[in-house]
């Protein structure tokens, strides 16, 4: 996975402090700066680079480090904390509640690959036993409908939507009632693509979530976004609750650093990545099992379950 | 007196150990931006070596200078050395027989068949014939995206002949259709094809030489890269590969490859700055020296010039994230030959060189 590109960065970079003969303030100085580099490069937003970096920084005092002390290993530690905390929000990841209806929203920047995910995500449910269905709340995108009902159609989902009512709150209540009514578990609703700078746009994705009271609202992010993401993560999150964010197109060669700048502005767990155009191409995601996997080498995930 | 003067120009020899924390300022400050981690670090250096060893009056700050000779090279990097005229090629093409054909391509999702819509108004709105190419057979809701458009336009347009959409449904081979669209053009007499395509990764081989395929045996008249501002790191990966991929898999002496760049979403960065925006200021500065880094071997830069449509609109807005733009040009050298700047049809303008770098180099 890309993400690992990353990991594979960092520790390298880890294993040459390990090689150093003394450890000084300029081995921790070259350290941090290819950490810095290898995050800056996978598009991690620059000013929490500058953060774990100052974090980093402070909890290293060499003159205060009695000299027996390990502080190849007091750096390794810092290094990890710093990042897992980047990675993991401290939340557990949205699960649908059995015997109920639960409203999914998609919501995120236009061409994220929103109409995609909501038809594989629908697909991997429905595949888990539950009863599954789509509402396509976008009247905005052209042939947004078509695409829904071809992708769903595919896929053997149960779907709602309107060629002639323009209004998209209108749909989604209709669509999410219907569903509702007919004892669905799991409702997912898509909406237009829109961005922060757009008002209006936002004030449309409110009055969806009024009317729609969704159980989860998914913001989904491309594996591509620069350091445009976090704000725009933050202004998504800012106005409706983003619960969980799913990466896509992590087929590409992007190294989805966007993704961990995401996590941080929203406060919301990645559940899932797409990994292609594909029905299938959907892949859980674990932040525990994640961090472990980019940190690779065992004796240092010890330090971090720690 | 003379002396007196010399002294005070002569000034002091710039050493690296002056320049290197302010240089560190600039990369930090263009990364911020939105640039390619590698590429601000290329620009600094080459901001770095040019002056190095140079003299400087005692009065002038390591830091103005540096602002000055970065300013000036981004400006270059950006501007293109060469105008073409889309509508005057397509008028030569016409006095041809033949339709001009502009190929979109780019990963997925980036607004490929947009922009060849607002490109279509464009053309519409300068009396031009327009047949769309709906050569993406893959992506569910292609067609039917296009098709909208091609009502929507037509509405717009009298005389419903005017554009036309050539679509063979899903699953056939795209290069097929291109190919059977602009035989379709030639012959019902249609002055422009805009020929979409699927969206593809840069890395996926199979999809890439599918693309390379279509643009061989089709040779369209402008290959247009399409990107979105938005995107980080990937810019220079994506541009590179496309570009290889298209020498590469063709199996010709002379293939085409590359030939400017649409860059859409630029109203979804950051926060706008209001750019007074002239005639005089899209008449680009001269290309004074072709930065070292600059592949010579794309000598083509396009503008769609002529049309008081696109020139007497106001490029007010602009965005502070501009750093993509940087990114795309420096990596092939390829203009920008159209900014998307929103989701309607008039949302199509051509970059402002002088805002762009202004707002690059603002805090
Ligand atoms: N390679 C790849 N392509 C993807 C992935 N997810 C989505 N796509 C593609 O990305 C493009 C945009 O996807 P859409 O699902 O239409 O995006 P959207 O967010 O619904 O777009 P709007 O509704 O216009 O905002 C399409 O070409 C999809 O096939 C992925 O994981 N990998
Ligand atoms: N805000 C904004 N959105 C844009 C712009 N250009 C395109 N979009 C939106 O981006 C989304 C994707 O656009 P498409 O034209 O379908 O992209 P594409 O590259 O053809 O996508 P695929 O064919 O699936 O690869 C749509 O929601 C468009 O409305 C732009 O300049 N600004
Ligand atoms: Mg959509
Ligand atoms: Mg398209």
């Amino acid at each position: 996975m890309v993400l690992g590109d990353l990991g594979r960065r960092i520790t390298g970079a880890l294993r040459n402090m390990a090689n150093a003969t003394v450890i000084d303030e300029e081995v921790l100085g070259s350290l941090l700066n290819e950490i810095s580099v290898a995050l800056l490069e996978s598009d991690v937003n620059v000013k929490l680079v500058a953060k774990l970096k100052k974090n980093i920084k402070s909890v290293i005092d060499f003159d205060e480090m009695a000299a027996g002390l390990n502080k190849r290993r007091i750096i390794q530690r810092a290094v990890f904390q710093e990042l897992c905390s980047l990675i993991d929000p401290g939340k557990p990841i949205w699960q649908p509640t059995k015997g109920k209806s639960n409203v999914i929203m998609f919501v995120g920047l236009q061409g994220s690959g929103k109409t995609t995910t909501c038809t594989k995500l629908a697909h991997l449910y429905q595949s888990k036993g539950f009863k599954t269905s789509l509402v396509c709340a976008d009247t905005f995108r052209a042939g947004a409908f078509d695409q829904l009902k071809q992708n769903a159609t595919k896929a053997r989902i149960p779907f709602y939507g309107s060629y002639t009512e323009a209004d998209p709150v209108v749909i989604a209540a209709e669509g999410v009632e219907r569903f509702k009514k007919e004892q669905f578990d799991i409702i997912i609703v898509d909406t237009s693509g829109r961005h922060k700078q757009e008002d209006s746009l936002f004030e449309e994705m409110l009055q969806v979530s009024n009317v729609t009271k969704p159980d989860n609202v998914i913001f989904v992010m491309d594996a591509s976004i620069g350091q445009a993401c976090e704000a725009q993560a933050r202004a998504f999150s800012d106005k409706v609750p983003v619960g969980s964010v799913i990466v896509t197109k992590l087929d590409s060669h992007a190294k989805g650093g966007g993704a961990l700048s995401a996590v941080a502005a929203t406060g919301s767990a990645i559940a899932y990545l797409g990994t292609g155009e594909h029905l299938t191409d959907l892949e859980p995601f674990e932040t525990k099992a994640f961090v472990s996997k980019l940190l690779g080498m065992g004796d240092i995930q010890g330090l971090i379950s720690k | 007196v003379f002396s007196f003067f010399k002294s005070l120009t002569s000034g002091t020899t710039i050493n690296s150990e002056a320049l290197a924390p302010v240089l560190e300022q600039m990369r930090l400050h263009l990364c911020e931006k939105n640039v390619a981690q590698d590429i601000a670090q290329k620009l600094v250096e080459s901001v770095g070596a040019s002056l190095q060893g140079q003299t400087k009056s005692s009065f002038t700050r390591i830091a103005t200078i540096v602002r000055d000779t970065l300013t000036k090279t981004l400006t270059s990097l950006l501007t293109p050395n060469r105008r073409v005229d889309i509508l005057r090629d397509v008028i030569a093409a016409k006095a041809q027989k033949e339709p001009y054909s502009i190929c979109f391509c780019g990963v997925n999702g980036v607004g490929k068949s947009t922009n060849l819509a607002k490109i279509t108004y464009w053309l519409l709105q300068n009396d031009m014939r327009v047949l769309i190419a709906a050569c993406d057979t893959f992506r569910a809701g292609a067609v039917e995206q296009l098709r909208t458009h091609r009502n929507k336009l037509s509405a717009l347009h009298e005389g419903s002949d005017r554009v036309v959409l050539y679509e063979k449904g899903y699953g056939k081979d795209p290069a097929a259709i291109a190919h059977d669209a602009i035989a379709f053009a030639r012959e019902q007499g249609f002055d422009v094809v805009l020929i979409d395509t699927a969206g593809r990764m840069q890395d996926n081989e199979p999809l890439m030489r599918a693309l390379t395929k279509l643009i061989a045996m089709n040779t369209p008249n402008l290959v247009l890269f399409v990107g979105e501002a938005l995107v980080g790191n990937e810019a220079v990966d994506q541009l590179v590969k496309f570009n290889k991929a298209l020498q590469d898999f063709s199996h010709q002496d002379h293939p085409r490859t590359i030939d400017g760049i649409v860059l859409t979403k630029f109203d979804t960065i950051d926060d706008k700055v209001p750019v007074d925006d002239t005639r005089a200021n899209l008449s680009l500065l001269p290309f004074i020296s072709l930065l070292p880094f600059l592949p010579s071997s794309y000598p083509l830069v396009f503008s769609c010039c002529g049309p008081d449509f696109l020139f007497s609109r106001v490029f007010s807005l602009l965005s502070f994230q501009v750093g993509a733009a940087i990114s795309m040009t420096y990596t092939t050298g390829q203009p920008i030959v159209f900014v998307g700047t929103g989701q309607s049809y008039h949302d199509l303008k051509k970059l402002n060189v002088q805002a762009v770098v202004s707002a690059l180099m603002s805090a």
